[in-house]
């Protein structure tokens, strides 16, 4: 059994209570056990970082200190954007020395700060740690039939050269799952393009134009779905669905769906589980596809491949 | 007035090139940033103007404009770059050095953003984790918006989208700590 030190983010308690424990049903078929970071804090999200240099290391470095007390090598992250922040605050805080030592001694009370633990997002964790693979070989209930377009947002692979993580451009590493789950990875072209982020509550406009671009053209790739592996990114899409709806006068009905909620499906776990109901969009409508046999496509698809990592130090 | 000598102390550009650690210099206004990025349109000035404002040495005008608080940090514009400048890093700094410097945009946008991030902290700051309700809450109050999503409320609550409680930390004490130091770093610089 492996063992993996778990951050869930704040909004695991909340909005994204669905990833949480769907994620929990995955890793027990997975053969990974979660052990919490005891008393974990708010990363700072969005805001610590554009309001002050100070706290958007701090509040980070606690976690990373905390995390480095337990026995594990590795930090597995649920929240995209909690995967950011604690992965910027790793990275500079290894190449800078002199400032890591800085924010330690005087702003973070918890320990020394070593840089013993790796951080990844759970989409990383599955695709590098667990492997493709793996996962093909515990799906008891093929996914297919099911369309979906792979939505990543901008936090799981940008900036390269901090996440170090699959594509900035075109990621595949998701679609590769699906794809192992028997599930059709739609050609999406706004896989990496913004949701709007936290501009959900402060300036709602901005949300409802860019989540509804990515809406727009995940409809037009096929997709009977969108799936994500990051909070922010599932409720700009599904909660706000019905209002970009409104606005562009236009139906989607397009439910957004955690990866997690998709494998643990697919790994024969009953729908009952899966938290569909807290969705604002019904999935009952894509999931009745599922099963269904697809038309033959006129061209044959070629697989879909990873990029050539771009960074020369591969 | 525009300062382009350096005059014995730091320009404009040699403060946001040290808190950024980027090298705006480089910078040649191909645009590709203004295209790349998701929020251009509802900028004062697009990435690119900002780059060349900083070159110019506009402090104020770079401090006073809206464009560092659309800049939602995708990092869309970096990635595209081909001379390879953080440019969310340079927006970061001159947000950070605005803020410092106290030169406050009082347009409603900007003010609601801020609002926004305020909340944000000093939810974090009481409590050490963030709580959506509250934050929602305490946002259309403070920005005297009462109904604002209050569509989606009985939804969201129906369907146990947000919790209703809030439980501190164990640590919360240490968070209030850690935010009283920062805070007294930021007011030293």
């Amino acid at each position: 059994m492996k063992k993996l030190t778990y951050f869930p983010g704040c909004s695991a308690h909340g909005t994204s209570e669905e990833f949480d424990s769907t994620l929990k049903l995955v890793l027990k078929t997975l053969d990974v056990e979660l052990e919490d970071i005891p008393d974990w804090n708010c990363c700072g999200a969005t805001s610590a970082h554009v309001m002050t240099e100070n706290l958007a290391y701090a509040l980070p470095m606690r976690n990373l200190v905390l995390a480095e007390k337990l026995e594990n090598t590795t930090m597995g992250i649920a929240c995209a954007s909690c995967y950011q922040r604690m992965k910027v605050t790793k990275v500079h805080m290894d190449e800078n020395p002199e400032l890591a030592k800085r924010i330690n001694t005087t702003v973070v009370e918890e320990g020394t700060y070593k840089g013993t633990v790796d951080v990844k997002s759970m989409l990383q964790y599955f695709y590098e740690d667990i492997g493709v693979e793996t996962i093909r070989e515990k799906v008891t209930k093929s996914l297919a039939g099911l369309k979906v377009a792979c939505y990543y947002g901008c936090l799981l692979t940008r900036p390269k050269d901090i996440t170090k993580f699959d594509s900035p451009e075109y990621p595949v590493s998701m679609d590769q799952i699906c794809e192992a789950l028997g599930a059709t990875a739609t050609e999406f072209d706004y896989k990496t393009e913004c949701c709007g982020a936290s501009f959900s509550i402060s300036n709602t406009e901005v949300v409802i134009n860019l989540s509804g671009q990515v809406l727009a053209m995940a409809k037009e790739s096929g997709a009977h779905a969108i799936v994500v592996a990051c909070p922010l990114c599932q409720s700009n899409l599904d909660m706000r669905q019905p209002d970009i709806e409104k606005h562009q006068g236009v139906k989607y009905d397009i439910p957004v769906f955690y990866i997690t909620q998709l494998m643990a499906l697919a790994f024969g776990y009953p729908a009952g589980e899966l938290k569909f109901p807290k969705h604002i969009v019904p999935v009952e409508g894509a999931l009745a596809n599922i099963g269904k046999i697809l038309p033959v496509p006129e061209k044959v698809k070629k697989p879909i491949k990873a990029v050539e990592a771009e960074s020369e130090d591969k | 007035m525009i300062t382009l000598g350096t005059q014995g102390k730091n320009t404009f550009l040699d403060d946001v090139n040290i808190k950024s650690g980027a090298n705006v210099l480089e910078c040649y206004q191909c645009g590709k940033c203004v295209g790349t990025c998701p929020v251009s349109q509802y900028m004062d000035f697009p990435p690119r103007e900002i780059m060349q404002m900083i070159k110019l040495g506009l402090r104020n005008e770079c401090y006073m404009a809206n464009s560092h608080w659309f800049c939602l940090t995708c990092s869309a514009c970096s990635g595209r770059c081909p001379r390879e400048i953080d440019i969310p890093a340079v927006m970061e700094a001159v947000r950070h050095l605005a803020i410092n410097e106290n030169y406050v945009n009082d347009s409603k946008k900007v003010k609601e953003i801020r609002k926004f991030h305020d909340i944000f902290l000093d939810m974090i700051k009481r409590y050490g984790r963030n709580y959506e309700l509250r934050m929602m809450a305490e946002f259309n109050i403070r920005t005297r918006n009462l109904f604002k999503d209050m569509h989606l409320a009985p939804k969201a609550l129906l369907k146990g989208k947000i919790p209703l409680g809030v439980k501190p930390l164990k640590s919360a004490k240490a968070i209030k700590r850690m935010f009283a130091i920062a805070e007294k770093l930021e007011k030293n610089k």
